[in-house]
């Protein structure tokens, strides 16, 4: 239980992805203009970060560690992860055209999105340091991976929220837009940084 | 280090590499193209044809998410052609000739402001210093004009406008019928639902929303209808109807004798500038 709580808790706040890892900048400040939008692409990410982790978890630690290319990780995951995007858009298309209008259209954004990739990356190096003890699993792995898309997720809905009322208060010429959504990233990111104090 | 000191060792592990890659290629290929043969989702030929010939605004006026929406509903046979105002008759008509359905002939429209209360003519309840918008302002009480159903003149009909052809004067939107493409989306946009569609072609309008009172419009606006029915009883044609203490006009009654303008003591039907090739010929 200790792990599980160390585990989400690091996902979502200590080490989000967006705030403190700086990952995922691209759809953060892209697709952050309205919260329909920002959701549809949270809970994209979401499924692809836990799907490549399930897939690329154990492509590394049961094929490409003992056969010994495990130095080819990045380009491998890479491959892989643009692999089952394109998959999964497909699929989705097919079962569930209403699921696909709402969240597939952000699929192809995100095939080579660092988010993803990251996750892929941390669950193989970093993730030791928030494991409580406990062995590494194909598990934890996922279940990092899942709850560090809903802190994605999170970050995206607030950034929208703020950037949907920032719309209805006139801002200086100079500052209007893009330079508002930046600065606006910055006082969540700060906000954020307060969380990194938890000592679990 | 030298290119020539790479040994055998090294190219046989870019070798092995090199090997990985396209084999794991392979595998994906064959594996993406097999989902992609599962999971096929048959596009109808017909609305990507469809869409073709829509005009691509994506205005959403036709009250669909955008054109491939209206084209979808098209195609399925529901929705109706004349929801589109922005495509080209000639356009219209492949989209019939390819769902197989007669092109009903339709007047071309343009959208009218019905409010001519301006800031000089109707009063404010309330100073409003809000954000520049009709939606945040008819939030409160229903807006700042004394009028409830004045143009609020925050100009959302002229944001939203893809043609640029509504100007806001004095707080009343106005729209340039030589602009005006009839989309729809300033008639969505208006949180007072004062904008309507009336034939290009039509030789006046009326330029007030209210279905107050005679009494209560005296005292807000100096150009408010009072609902008195003097063009209706005066109307040569019978082309004017009252409904809910507003002229209703049927254009296609109307001969552009502007007798109604005469009459009008209050002067809010005002005679549109069309151009004489379209202006109807006095019976």
């Amino acid at each position: 239980m200790g792990t599980f709580i160390a585990i989400v808790l690091a996902a979502v706040l200590t080490n989000n992805f967006i705030t403190v890892k700086t990952y995922g900048i691209c759809p953060f400040l892209g697709v952050s203009k309205k919260t329909s939008s920002a959701v549809g692409m949270g809970v994209a990410v979401t499924i692809v970060m836990a799907l490549a982790t399930l897939v690329t978890y154990p492509v590394y630690t049961l094929v490409m560690v003992p056969l010994g290319f495990g130095f080819l990780e990045i380009i491998f995951f890479i491959f892989i992860i643009a692999a089952l995007v394109q998959m999964l858009e497909k699929i989705i298309q097919k079962l569930s055209p209403s699921l696909y209008n709402t969240m597939g259209i952000y699929l192809p954004l995100i095939t080579t999105n660092c988010a993803v990739l990251g996750v892929a990356e941390l669950v193989i190096g970093d993730m030791s340091q928030f494991l409580n003890g406990a062995s590494m699993n194909l598990g934890w792995a996922v279940l990092y991976a899942l709850f560090a898309g809903l802190g994605f997720t999170l970050v995206m809905i607030i950034m929208s929220g703020m950037r949907e009322k920032l719309n209805c208060y006139k801002t200086p010429k100079a500052l209007a837009g893009f330079p508002t959504a930046m600065v606006t990233a910055s006082f969540i990111c700060m906000a954020f940084m307060v969380f990194t104090y938890i000592q679990i | 280090m030298n290119l020539l000191a790479i040994t055998a060792e090294t190219w046989k592990t870019v070798g092995i590499v090199a090997g990985i890659f396209a084999g794991s290629a392979l595998l994906i290929g064959i594996l993406i193209l097999v989902v992609g043969k599962v999971f096929k989702v048959d596009v109808d030929e017909k609305v990507t044809k469809i869409l073709e010939n829509l005009a691509g605004a994506n205005c959403g006026g036709c009250g669909c998410s955008g054109c491939s929406g209206f084209a979808a509903k098209l195609a399925s046979g529901g929705g109706d052609l004349s929801d589109c105002h922005v495509t080209s008759p000639e356009k219209k008509a492949e989209i019939a000739k390819l769902l197989g359905v007669e092109l009903k002939a339709e007047e071309p429209t343009v959208a009218v402001v019905k409010c001519n209360g301006g800031s000089e003519n109707c009063g404010e309840k309330f100073e409003y210093k809000g954000n520049p918008s009709c939606a945040s302002c008819a939030s409160l009480l229903g807006g700042n004009k004394l009028c409830s159903y004045g143009c609020l003149g925050c100009g959302d009909c002229k944001a939203i406008c893809p043609e640029n052809a509504i100007e806001v004067k004095g707080k009343l939107a106005e729209v340039d019928p030589d602009k005006c493409v009839s989309c729809g989306s300033c008639i969505a946009a208006c949180p007072k639902h004062i904008i309507e569609r009336i034939p290009a072609s039509a030789p006046v309008y009326v330029a007030c929303s209210s279905k107050c009172k005679g009494k209560d419009v005296m005292g807000v606006c100096k150009v408010g209808c009072i609902g008195c029915g003097l063009c209706a009883k005066n109307c040569p044609h019978g082309a004017i109807t009252m409904v809910d203490n507003l002229p209703v006009f049927d254009y296609s009654k109307c001969t552009g004798c502007l007798t109604c303008v005469q009459k009008c003591p209050r002067k809010i039907i005002l005679k549109r500038d069309v151009p004489s090739a379209a202006q109807k010929t006095e019976a």
